[in-house]
């Protein structure tokens, strides 16, 4: 092996790099991240509650209140209420207590006929 | 988990983390590629120091492009080896420019490492031989004899045809053969 040949095999060697070199590239680095996508990703992850479109936890209270609500009065709807349903079909569904011919009529003498 | 459990990734996905804001791959990217920036720049200028400022602009380059890094286009070590080389050639302009080309001092490729000082004399010997060559040869000497690249792959780097690569890096070797043959016996080379 000639010198040329025996130099360019030493050089060939591993050089160190200087730490303080290697400490700024990756300062630099650090430094120059490009930011992650966060809007995209928060909104796809987003939980319910933080959808803007429902207002808030605030607007999803409301939501969650106004559906038990309703569920609650479909079954159980108050006395005093029409019941729209039989409205629309137009049966009657309540009970006339008294009819033409009972006797608590004629207590009241409606059944009496003027002549 | 970080990059360095995650086995071997190509130096183009690291690059791709990176973009999308994963700082842990840069850090694999310069363990893996600032060794190689460094030993060019050094061996290109001979100058320990401007050979850092050399490798830390070339670094943050690759870090501004890497949002636009187009896959597939280039090998990463490809840019990073003609990057380092354009820096480095400027540098030797704005030197030549002002006269101050004589004044760099050897380089020393691993300072606080204890070596002979006949090793030392060697590598600044080749150093110096190195320097003397026109700027196109020694690049091509120092990517074909010391990073050990393909003839294609220095065709690539220095846009030229591999031919053109084996004559810069045939002549380049003559060339340091024959500063270093004067200097054989003071540096203690002898025929085996």
């Amino acid at each position: 092996m000639d010198a040329v040949e025996r130099a360019l095999s030493a050089a060939r060697e591993d050089l160190q790099v200087p730490e303080g070199l290697m400490a700024r590239v990756l300062a630099d680095a650090q430094a120059m991240t490009p930011p992650r996508p966060r809007a995209a990703a928060r909104s796809a992850r987003a939980p319910v509650w933080r959808m803007p479109s429902l207002g808030g936890w605030r607007g999803l209270g409301g939501l969650v209140a106004a559906t038990c609500a309703g569920f609650w009065i479909g079954i159980a709807p108050p006395s005093a209420w029409p019941d729209a349903g039989a409205m629309i079909l137009g049966v009657e569904t309540s009970t006339t207590p008294y009819s033409d011919d009972s006797e608590a009529l004629s207590v009241y003498g409606w059944d009496i006929e003027e002549s | 988990m970080p990059f360095d459990k995650r086995g071997d990734p190509t130096d183009e996905a690291l690059l791709s983390h990176y973009a999308a804001g994963d700082g842990s791959a840069a850090a694999v990217l310069t363990q893996r590629l600032l060794p190689r920036v460094y030993r060019h720049a050094l061996r290109m200028l001979g100058d320990a120091a401007e050979a850092e400022d050399a490798a830390q602009e070339t670094m943050m380059r690759l870090w501004r492009v890497a949002p636009d890094w187009r896959s597939g286009e280039a090998q990463i070590t490809t840019w990073l080896y003609r990057v380092t080389a354009n820096l480095c050639r400027d540098r030797l302009r704005k030197r030549r420019a002002l006269g101050l080309d004589e004044i760099a001092d050897p380089a020393d490729p691993a300072p606080g490492v204890a070596r002979t000082m006949q090793d030392r004399q060697r590598r600044d010997a080749l150093q110096q031989a190195l320097q003397s060559l026109p700027d196109r040869q020694r690049q091509a000497v120092i990517l074909r004899h010391i990073e050990g690249l393909s003839n294609p792959e220095i065709a690539d780097i220095m846009d030229i045809t591999p031919g053109a690569v084996e004559s810069l890096t045939a002549r380049g070797k003559r060339a340091l053969a024959d500063i270093l043959a004067g200097r054989k016996s003071e540096l203690g080379y002898h025929d085996d």
